[in-house]
């Protein structure tokens, strides 16, 4: 009796075992393998859409980039205010390597062009009617990408010289297999703009004319043209604009407030990353806004020195702003949930007006005809006449926190002046636009990850 | 692979085969205990049998046996004794009490075992050690009375985070917690909503014993999840006899441990003046102080408050009432206990409700067949509070000036613009953040005598933890003040089930012959199901629910499985009681690792040798010696759920949905493998009245788990990949003594010590592992886990004011750039070795007992230094050593100039590192038992009143608030709950309870 009861308790026993083996296989709910992930048409689309919201992270075009490119070019006209001490050391011009918004613009950065390679590396599963498209949009966002990182990453870029300066890593192959090693070193400041441009070429004859809120070929020629202007080639900056300006449909808003806060692109929207309450993120609204509209209380504050540059009381952009306990707030931030606009209409009319100006010539209109569009919209007086320093003068008034001021900096070769405690004593300081201190460092994370980086000069060892 | 285990288990099983029956006859019996009382629900044992038996209430037994065996009677507390068997039917026995634990039975794992042939190391703690300890979560109590257990709550909070590490850190990447498992079933220990720990809903009050299994021979049993040690919980069971029943009842009030001091307005004005005029900006200075002081005038020192004391509550403390009854009869047994617990954390919006009831049944249906039963319900209601990082933390309150009123003239809150930063007083008027948690742990079982060697055991048991979170913030506050309300509501559900069954058996040869056997399987599965939606919008802030939302802004579910399939045996053979060895072994499989290792062997072996039972050993100073080593392999299967996989997850932008790459793959990706080494010695002197047990280990762990930091322009930060080593060395000991026992006084003292020294052997790739910028910890070759690595920070330029770092990692030249400071191991968040003194006195019918508990060596960095100990950087309130600040050429100080906005040495550095050492008086406990003659007038058999503080005493040189923390916010993943240790960042002190309380048993 015992016997049989253990003969059958140990039959039992090994059946039982022998059906939970299947057991193991568990896949994720969540989530779906790389190799599916890239084996469709639809997916390698989704692919694409997904890499638009990586561009627009926090980090990247959600807010910090171009909040930090205008820090960083401040000389008393607007201050940070804020806690945090990421953007403080921006606007200090002291920057840790381990600045964490700084390494975050790297990494992200990166993360998003590792995505655009990929869908370029498999355009062939892509269906042929959307194939053209695809590239164009991956291309379109890849220079985007290599465009913010090589300008701050890398030294300035000096027109008419080799520009050999190390500028970033041009990674432009999917990576599928991480066994093998991984280090990159740094490509030069020239070869890191070529590449921008290539994709943009592509981008701009691959792309269509209009495409919802997508990348369309007006969006590749307008950042085509901020490219050309950041490297001083002034002819082609110009006649890129000039492109857009005539070919693209879109029209300056009726007035300055429209061309802001939209929860839908604006008529003179030429690229804006889509914000929802349920998707995107605008960290502008976070640090410029007051806290009632979801800000923090306004962490960058509009200085006299800024409301100087402007010689008209009518203009709409001089009382853009609004009064709060910490100081005058920016007006261009106040919709939590509105988009961004990356690149508006009028930066063309800037960049016609520009190259005309110091070309001499008045290719689709001239300068100040340009400039005044801008300044009839926002209800200033109009000029008679415009000097190059009138159009650069402008492209402050229109696009002050927008993500510019360092670069003009930069590619105007001007200096800024801030006040450091010096022995112990307060003192004004000059830093010349090529000062180490306005170059970012290379994130420390990734020196230490990739033994081919180099640092940039003025860090450290 | 799986086919030939199976059949050897099957060979293994047959081969061991039968043994004659002898002539058997009844015995019957009395045990007394020393003062000739009867002892009822003593166990009575034929050795090396099955057989067994307890006493009834009248200490009366029976028990079948043959002439020649040899009857072992035990009882907790008391040594045991032995008889053989002769003519007599009849056998009475009078036992002494025990000074030591050798002869007690210990858990070890799909059976049991008695302390004196235990070959493995095993620590166990009894339920009436712990008894009455004021705290939510058993393991808090469990600190300081093992050795080689670190226990550490994070911080305040109640019923959060509670670390345990047996025997080091054997993981960067994966786990370090041990295993727990509650009467045979693996316990859901994550994946619970926020920072809840699902160890808060086991009631203390239901457990009989803990057990410990630390070393590769005992925790083998539990293979690819054996490494960082088994905590076995084995819940209270009935016993035969007249039904007891115990009431208690428990009042405690607490206070924080420590504060930090802080500016007071007068300081705080003079020291942000300073600070602006500094650069130049002394009118930008006053005017925040203008819009900080609100209706009053920080000119006069109108307004000085201390925010510190608005983030604590005034009336902290809790209510504790159990009940429990046991009671059976010789056929069937039960246990029940019932708890209530209110506990008002110290800090402010923080509270938790416990009420919890367990049955445990026990039903012998024949001789041959036991099926018995556990039931527990818990439900756990709490008021969260977010992590440490968040304004809305209460500690972050001590940000806010001093200059700042509480309310205004109308008696409302001051919020942003006029406090600093979010005054998150606001929360506790217009917010509420509840999770109710229900939880229900049961199994049932059933064994089945097949002989009278073999014996199986099949045990199904269910963990289902469902947890529900409700937040609402009103629209005063921050998260909902700029739409109008703001309400989530996340659901969870925890199922994890498992299944074990197992084949015991034992025999004696020749009466010198002992061998156990065990071998068997189990299946565990563990599902998660999450659910949760916001919305914002409120039409008025008293309604609360999402229902009342006019915009709902997100919703998610997700859906998170785990299995393990595993065969384990275990076979033990004594030689004439004094030759022990033992062999265990675990074939493991889990659907968490690649494709192509998804199945892990792991092995161990141990020896002893009761050399106290040679002849040769005769000694009248040392009554008992043993030896004993291990060696074995065990693994750490504690990584996440997909990690093998490729990875590409959904993402949105606009309203359309997009795809993006998540993780690299690993199909490779395996068991991380630990081999231990353990060699011990455990000894009694003076009839055992001391006695201890020293050990040596070495654990080397290979494979390690590692997220291996990949250059960012791949696209990914890290690649889980199974690669470096890393070890573990220490001495573990521990020493017991019955120091003096006369009729009426008893003082009986332990000590247990432990060194743990946790060295990284290697990585793949770098050799340093560092990770973000606020905080220090990184992992380097050759150094211990986490330590502090960055700039050495030197003070203040006696010439200038400036912050100095080392720029040399010699320390011999300094530099006022922090990014040219040598980068240099800095500190050790693990300490060099932990220790527990305990001690207990017994007079008469009061006892007093104390226990020391204390961690030492180790560093504690306050990342929250950067702001609060920033000499007037901004506008935080600073700690008061910040008037220490350089203020005029030759000044020599290590706080810098004060310069607003200028971040002057407020960068991570060893600046805000300081020593973490501390010794605290953890437990004390005053009692007294009312002498039974008043008692049985009143129908009662014991009643005891007590007192017990917990936390009274704490010595440390620590500059924040108390040594005991690390703060709950950087444990995002395995990864970040290994490598941020040691760190501070507004992280609440820890509680200091005192309580009082009754019990009464009828």
């Amino acid at each position: 009796m015992n016997r049989m009861i253990y003969r059958y308790s140990l039959l039992a026993l090994l059946v039982g075992l022998s059906a939970c083996e299947r057991k193991l296989d568990i896949d994720p709910e969540q989530s779906i393998p790389s190799e599916q992930a890239l084996s469709t048409s639809q997916n390698i689309q989704s692919l694409l859409i997904g890499t638009y919201n990586q561009a627009g992270l926090d980090n990247l075009y959600g807010g910090f980039l171009q909040m930090l490119a205008d820090l960083y070019g401040f000389s008393g006209e607007a201050s940070w205010v804020g806690t945090f001490t990421q953007p403080r050391e921006v606007y200090n011009k002291r920057i840790r390597v381990d600045n964490s918004f700084v390494s975050g613009h790297w990494i992200d950065a990166y993360q998003a062009i590792n995505a655009t390679n990929l869908i370029i590396d498999h355009l062939e599963v892509v269906d042929e009617a959307e194939r053209d498209r695809v590239e164009g949009e991956a291309k379109f966002l890849r220079a985007l990408m290599y465009f913010d990182l090589v300008r701050t990453f890398g030294a300035p870029y000096v027109a008419g010289q080799s520009n050999n300066q190390l500028g970033v890593p041009l990674s432009l192959v999917g990576i599928l297999d991480y066994d093998g090693d991984l280090a990159v070193p740094r490509n030069t400041v020239a070869e890191g703009y070529a590449q921008v441009l290539a994709d943009l070429d592509d981008a701009y004859n691959l792309l269509p004319e209009s495409n919802e809120y997508y990348a369309d070929r007006y969006s590749a020629r307008a950042l085509a043209a901020r490219v050309y202007l950041q490297q001083g080639n002034y002819e082609a900056a110009r006649d890129a604009a000039n492109d857009v300006i005539q070919g693209s449909g879109r029209v300056l808003a009726p007035t300055y407030g429209e061309a802001f806060n939209n929860d839908a692109n604006s008529v003179e929207d030429l690229f804006a990353f889509q914000v929802t309450n349920q998707s995107g993120t605008n960290e502008l609204v976070v640090h410029y806004a007051s806290q009632d509209l979801g800000g923090r209380g306004g962490d960058i504050v509009v200085e006299p020195a800024y409301l100087d540059l402007f010689d008209s009381e009518m203009d709409d952009r001089s009382d853009f702003f609004y009064e709060s306990s910490r100081g005058l707030l920016s007006s261009k931030y106040t919709n939590q949930f509105g988009n961004i606009a990356l690149i508006r209409l009028a930066e063309m009319y800037l960049i016609r007006a520009e190259g005309n100006a110091r070309l001499g010539t008045a290719v689709g209109a001239t300068p100040v005809d340009d400039i005044n569009a801008l300044r009839g919209r926002a209800n200033a007086t109009l000029k008679a006449s415009v000097t190059l320093d009138d159009v650069l003068l402008e492209r402050q008034l229109e696009l002050a926190f927008e993500g510019f001021w360092i670069h003009d900096i930069k590619r105007t070769q001007g200096t800024i002046v801030i006040v450091e405690s010096v022995g112990g004593e307060p003192t004004e300081v000059p830093i010349p636009y090529n000062d180490n201190r306005l170059t970012y460092p290379i994130p420390q994370r990734e020196i230490d990850a990739n033994p081919l980086l180099e640092q940039n000069p003025g860090y450290g060892t | 692979m799986m086919v030939k285990l199976r059949s050897m288990l099957a060979i293994l099983l047959v081969f061991m085969g039968y043994v004659g029956h002898a002539q058997q006859k009844t015995i019957t019996g009395t045990v007394y205990d020393a003062e000739n009382q009867p002892l009822s629900g003593a166990s009575v044992a034929v050795r090396g049998t099955n057989v067994n038996t307890l006493t009834n209430e009248a200490g009366q037994y029976s028990i079948v046996a043959a002439t020649g065996q040899v009857l072992v009677f035990s009882y907790v507390g008391f040594q045991s004794e032995e008889r053989t068997v002769d003519q007599s039917n009849t056998v009475n026995v009078t036992m002494a009490a025990a000074f030591s634990d050798l002869d007690e039975v210990v858990v070890v794992g799909y059976g049991t075992t008695s302390r004196a042939y235990l070959t493995g190391n095993v620590a166990s703690v009894k339920s009436e050690d712990i008894a009455n300890v004021p705290v939510p979560n058993f393991t808090q109590a469990l600190q300081g009375r093992m050795s080689g257990v670190f226990v550490e709550s994070s911080s305040g909070k109640v019923g959060e985070g509670v670390k345990v590490r047996i025997r080091g850190t054997t993981s960067v990447s994966g786990g370090n917690s041990p295993l727990y498992v509650i009467d045979g079933i693996p316990m859901t220990t994550s994946g619970t909503l926020g920072y809840s720990n699902p160890l808060t809903d086991i009631n203390p009050n239901d457990i009989e014993t803990f057990e410990v299994l630390k070393d590769a021979s005992a925790a083998a049993i539990y293979g690819a999840r054996g490494a960082n040690g088994v905590v076995l919980i084995t819940t209270k069971s009935g016993a035969a006899g007249r039904t007891k029943i115990n009431a208690s009842f428990q009042r405690g009030y607490s206070d924080p441990t420590r504060l930090k001091e802080w500016l007071n307005a007068e300081e705080y004005v003079e020291l942000f003046l300073e600070a602006g005029e500094n650069v130049d900006d002394r009118e930008f200075v006053e005017n925040r102080l203008n819009q900080y002081s609100g209706h009053s005038d920080w000119r006069t020192g109108e307004t000085d408050t201390d925010w510190q004391d608005q983030a604590f509550n005034s009336d902290a403390g809790m209510h504790i009432v159990n009940l429990s009854a046991t009671g059976g009869n010789e056929k069937t047994q039960f246990y029940f206990g019932g708890t209530l617990d209110k506990t008002k954390g110290i800090l402010i919006r923080n509270d938790l409700e416990k009420i919890s009831g367990r049955l445990n049944l026990t039903h012998h249906a024949s001789d041959y067949f036991t099926l018995g039963a556990n039931f527990a319900l818990t439900r756990i209601e709490t008021n969260r509070l977010p992590g440490d990082n968040a304004f809305s933390n209460p500690i972050q309150l001590v940000a806010l000036a001093p200059i700042t009123p509480v309310r205004d003239l109308n008696g409302e809150l001051y919020d942003r613009p006029t406090t600093t930063y979010y005054n998150n007083l606001v929360d506790s008027e217009n917010a509420q953040w509840g999770i109710t948690s229900f939880r229900n742990i049961s199994n049932a079982f059933g064994e089945l005598k097949l002989s009278k060697n073999f014996k199986l055991r099949s045990e199904f048991g269910i963990d289902l933890l469902t947890q529900n979170q409700e937040q609402f913030f009103g629209s005063r506050t921050q998260s909902g003040e700029s739409t109008d309300g703001y309400a989530a509501s996340a659901w969870t559900r925890i199922f994890n089930y498992t299944t074990n069954n197992y084949l015991t058996y034992n025999t004696v040869v020749n009466d010198v012959h002992y061998i156990e056997a065990v071998g068997g399987m189990s299946f565990q599965k563990s599902a998660i199901n999450y659910t949760n939606v916001t919305g914002e919008q409120f039409p008025t802030d008293d309604l609360r629910t999402i229902a009342s939302a006019a915009d709902i802004t997100g919703g998610s579910s997700t859906l998170n499985d785990f299995s393990f399939l595993s065969y384990f045996a275990r076979a033990n053979y004594r030689f004439a009681d004094k030759y022990l060895f033992t062999l265990s072994g675990r074939f493991d499989g889990s659907s968490r690792f690649g494709q192509n290792n998804k199945y892990g062997f792991f092995p161990a072996a141990s020896a002893g040798w009761i050399v106290s039972g040679e002849d040769f050993f005769e000694n009248n100073v040392m009554n008992f010696l043993k030896l004993k080593a291990s060696y074995g392999l065990t693994g750490n299967a504690e990584i996440g759920n997909y990690d093998s996989f490729g990875l590409y997850g959904a993402t949105s932008y606009g309203q359309e949905a997009g795809l993006s790459p998540s993780q690299i793959p690993n199909p490779d990706l395996e068991w991380e493998k630990t081999a231990q080494f353990d060699a011990g010695i455990e000894f009694g002197f003076f009839n055992n009245r001391l006695s201890g047990e020293v050990d040596y280990y070495h654990k080397a762990t290979t494979d390690l788990l590692l997220n291996v930091p990949v250059p960012s322009t791949s696209g990914y930060l890290e690649q889980t990949q199974n690669i470096g080593e890393m070890s573990n060395k220490g001495v573990e000991v521990t020493l017991n003594g019955a120091i003096v026992q006369t009729d009426g006084f008893q003082w009986n003292s332990s000590i247990n010590f432990a060194r743990n020294v946790n060295r990284v052997e290697a990585l793949g790739g770098g050799d340093i592992l560092t990770p973000n910028s606020r905080f220090l910890n990184s992992v380097i070759v050759g150094q211990p886990i986490g330590v502090f690595y960055g700039a050495a920070y030197v003070g203040a330029d006696p010439a200038n004011g400036d912050a100095l770092w080392y720029a040399d990692e010699a320390r011999t030249t300094t530099t006022n750039d922090h990014n040219a400071a040598a980068r240099v191991v800095l500190g050790n968040p693990n300490p060099d070795w932990i220790a527990g003194f305990n001690n207990s006195f017994a007079y008469k019918g009061i006892d007093l007992s104390f226990l020391f508990q204390s961690v030492y060596g180790n560093q504690i960095y306050e990342g929250g230094g950067g702001y609060y100990a920033a000499a007037g950087d901004w506008f935080d309130n600073q700690s008061r050593d910040q008037l220490r600040r350089w203020q005029n050429p030759n000044d020599i100080t290590d706080v810098p100039q004060a310069r607003l906005g200028e971040g002057n040495g407020t960068q991570a550095s060893s600046r805000y590192m300081s020593d973490g050492s501390y010794l605290r008086l953890k437990t004390l406990t005053i009692g007294y038992n009312f002498p039974t003659a008043w008692l049985q007038r009143l129908k009662v058999s014991s009643a005891r009143v007590f007192l017990v503080g917990q936390n009274l005493l704490t010595f440390t040189d620590y500059k924040g608030w108390d040594p005991e923390v690390n703060t709950d916010y950087l444990g995002a993943d395995n990864q970040s709950t290994n490598l941020y240790q040691g760190n501070d960042f507004y992280s609440a002190p820890q509680a200091r309870t005192f309580s009082f309380g009754v019990n009464i048993g009828f």
